[in-house]
């Protein structure tokens, strides 16, 4: 028995003296350890983005490597976007942070309030030339963060042999009671109407801003009439069974997938499947979202900024190199290139308009990123808790069948408890 | 462990029982000495494995973390204003109550059929081994892969499970809405839980000795009386440790329901609660990684309680 307590006593101090020490490091200002994995080796410069499809080797990769700074050399890792961010709060607490991480638009306001990133000015990125309202998600409390290299978009999709046998005009869809007629149309002639992502969480927000702003509803306030018109709208696609109720749970990869069956006439989707759209089985077209009285619905915009994580050790000369490395891919000629090989339009109107005068995919989208409006523009830091109350408040919608009464409610709890 | 590793070399100072006392007193210390070293690697494994993580956990749901205080410190110490708030949302009674209906109805189900299967399979018959195997697969399975089998079957409109159901003259039900989301995720997971429990109650089964069943046979019992009388209580202690380890995996399950529904509606539990906090994932990106501690040591308590029962239990029954 006293051998046992013995056993219990060390344990609990060695746990004492473990804990301890953890706590010293944890807790603290998180600097050294780390140094083999982070940016602090003058001779490599490391690059985190979230295209792990764009593989070793790949265009995208080389791309990369052929901008390292002069005498170092590129380290590139591609983590899936849902893990990046905190990834990257993790390797900057144990000072391991990348020299250059890409970061999708709305959750450069939340590393900025985390201090995960150093600003524009600190690190001597050049952020002119590029279009306001992209670079807008890369501004907090009036500093630039990031460099918007490229965007992508919203539209809506169409197939056009469905649309023409159902005798309806894609140029005719409008506003949302074209829209609605169209689906009437089309559902009524055997066929289905719409796929989109209603999928919990920031992409299903993505997905249902065009409609909410569309409606004339703000962020700011989630109870508005206009805001419930936009759960009632997606609400009543799902209820009257012009879009499948799979659209709760589908991300956008699922939604593509289902209007590549070729049943369904619509799919609101983004401009980075504008070449898988021309390579489909059928003839695919594509619209702006209309708004709901007419006009063309912002989007949110989409794509990532090239941002500098902070460093402790030797930051002026590692913000030096990361800078060099992003401008190379940024600036002149790159510029076209970088968004070329990523599939997506540049954020400066001049390499824009190049991509469009070579390829007239491009010709449709071109406007639609140029009314794009940043989600995280008006409300920085703020933006992820009203995404997240207005997700549970789609989520609610979608599955109400339609039910007015329980829309309204889910929108008004929402705006209380923001 | 430290007593086993003692155990061997008893019996030779016992031979040696006219060595002086000094050197067997030294030799005493020396066993002592080795005892600690044999257990020191156990003990360094369960503090860095085992307690630290869980007295960070704690010190994480006491302190106010956000992104920033995580990476740069400086997080507020806040006394339980973590559990009052978590325990003060409209939303945990309602989680609590689909976290019991979730581990409760699974383990209740899976415990019943797995022994049925295994009932079934004592008798051995032609094939018996290769549809046993059979059953295994769910097991073998990576989640992932069954998680979205289950979910492409439940899909409301296309889904194959609907398709059956309409066969038989049934409605098409939308499984995966925000309503029946946790009966939905129940059956997924009590597929997922049935080759587990018919694997333990088998081996339990087997080291039942038949003589009983038959002398009970001849003395005129019947078949359900047998089970009844017979079965059951001597397959208890292997009950028990299979309903104990059933409700430990069953109430920290995300894996299945977040691939399924991202615990949405009704299918959130505590667990899926904690996982989508404490990474900014599912319907909210806000990382709350306090409140996810929290719920985690929330989590604990209730696993520990049940533990505590489960060795209540085993000491009656050794009584």
């Amino acid at each position: 028995m006293t051998r046992h307590i013995r056993t219990a006593t060390l344990a609990t101090a060695a746990a004492l003296a473990i804990t301890l020490s953890a706590c010293g490091t944890g807790g603290g200002d998180g600097t050294g350890s780390g140094e083999g994995s982070g940016a602090a080796d003058a001779g490599t410069v490391t690059f985190w983005d979230p295209y792990p499809q764009h593989t070793e080797g790949s265009p995208w990769d080389e791309l990369i490597k052929s901008c390292a700074p002069e005498g170092t050399t590129v380290e590139r890792q591609g983590i899936p976007t849902a893990d990046l961010l905190n990834q990257l709060t993790t390797a900057v607490r144990e000072g391991g942070a990348p020299s250059v991480v890409v970061l999708d638009n709305p959750v450069v306001a939340d590393a900025v309030g985390a201090q995960l990133v150093a600003d524009a000015e600190q690190t001597g990125l050049d952020t002119t030339g590029f279009d306001e309202n992209l670079l807008g998600p890369g501004i907090v409390d009036g500093t630039a963060y990031g460099v918007p290299f490229g965007s992508n978009a919203l539209g809506l999709y169409y197939n056009a042999s469905l649309l023409e046998e159902n005798g309806i005009d894609p140029a005719s869809i409008t506003d949302w009671d074209a829209l609605d007629a169209a689906l009437e149309t089309v559902t009524a002639g055997g066929a289905q109407g719409i796929t989109f992502s209603g999928i919990a969480g920031e992409e299903g927000v993505f997905q249902a801003l065009p409609w909410f702003w569309g409606s004339g509803a703000d962020l700011a306030d989630l109870g508005s009439d206009d805001a419930v018109a936009t759960g009632r709208l997606m609400s009543d696609w799902i209820a009257a069974g012009y879009a499948p109720r799979s659209a709760t749970t589908d991300n956008q990869s699922a939604a593509w997938d289902l209007f590549l069956t070729g049943e369904y006439a619509f799919a609101e989707n983004g401009s980075w499947f504008a070449q898988a759209a021309a390579d489909a089985d059928f003839e695919v077209g594509v619209i702006p979202i209309p708004s709901r009285d007419g006009g063309v619905a912002p989007v949110p915009t989409g794509g990532e900024f090239m941002t500098v994580p902070v460093q402790e050790d030797d930051a002026e000369a590692s913000y030096a190199r990361s800078a060099e490395l992003i401008a190379c891919l940024t600036e002149g000629e790159n510029l076209l290139n970088t968004n070329e090989t990523l599939g997506y339009l540049a954020a400066k109107a001049d390499v824009r308009a190049e991509q469009v005068a070579a390829n007239p995919l491009w010709e449709p989208w071109a406007p639609i990123v140029e009314g794009a409006s940043g989600r995280t523009t008006e409300l920085g830091t703020d933006y992820p808790v009203v995404s997240a109350l207005l997700s549970e408040a789609l989520q609610t919608s979608l599955n109400a069948g339609g039910d007015a009464d329980q829309i309204r409610t889910a929108f008004t709890d929402a705006a209380d408890a923001g | 462990m430290t007593s086993s590793t003692l155990t061997a070399p008893v019996p030779q100072v016992a031979g040696r029982a006219r060595d002086a006392e000094p050197g067997r007193r030294r030799r005493r210390r020396h066993d002592r000495w080795m005892a600690v070293a044999f257990a020191a690697p156990l003990l360094a494994y369960l503090v860095l494995f085992y307690a630290v993580p869980l007295i960070q956990n704690l010190s994480m749901s006491v302190h106010g973390y956000d992104r920033n205080t995580f990476v740069n410190g400086g997080a507020p110490f806040v006394g339980l204003d973590v559990y009052r708030d978590v325990i003060g949302q409209d939303r945990f009674l309602r989680v609590l109550r689909q976290t019991a209906i979730f581990t409760l109805a699974s383990i209740a189900v899976q415990y019943v059929v797995g022994l049925a299967l295994a009932v079934f399979f004592q008798r051995s018959f032609r094939l018996s081994a290769v549809l046993r195997g059979l059953f295994l697969v769910p097991w073998l399975l990576p989640v992932i892969v069954s998680g979205t089998t289950w979910q492409w079957m439940m899909n409301a409109d296309t889904g194959v499970l609907n398709a059956a159901l309409g066969l038989v003259g049934v409605d098409p039900v939308w499984w995966l809405s925000a309503d029946n989301a946790l009966m939905s995720v129940i059956i997924a997971n009590v597929w997922l839980g049935i080759p587990f429990n018919l694997v333990i109650l088998y081996s339990g089964l087997q080291n039942i000795s038949p003589d009983l069943s038959e002398a009970a046979a001849l003395d005129g019992a019947n078949a359900w009386q047998r089970f009844w009388r017979i079965t059951m209580p001597l397959l208890r202690p292997v009950s028990l440790i299979t309903l104990l380890l059933g409700l430990v995996y069953t109430l920290k399950v995300v894996d299945i329901i977040w691939i399924m529904t991202l615990g949405t509606g009704t299918s959130q539990t505590l667990a899926t609660w904690s996982y989508g906090m404490a990474f900014g994932k599912g319907t909210s990106a806000v990382i709350q990684y306090s409140e996810a501690s929290a719920v985690g040591s929330i989590l604990i308590v209730i696993a520990l309680a049940f533990g505590l029962l489960y060795i209540a239990a085993q000491r009656r029954q050794e009584d």
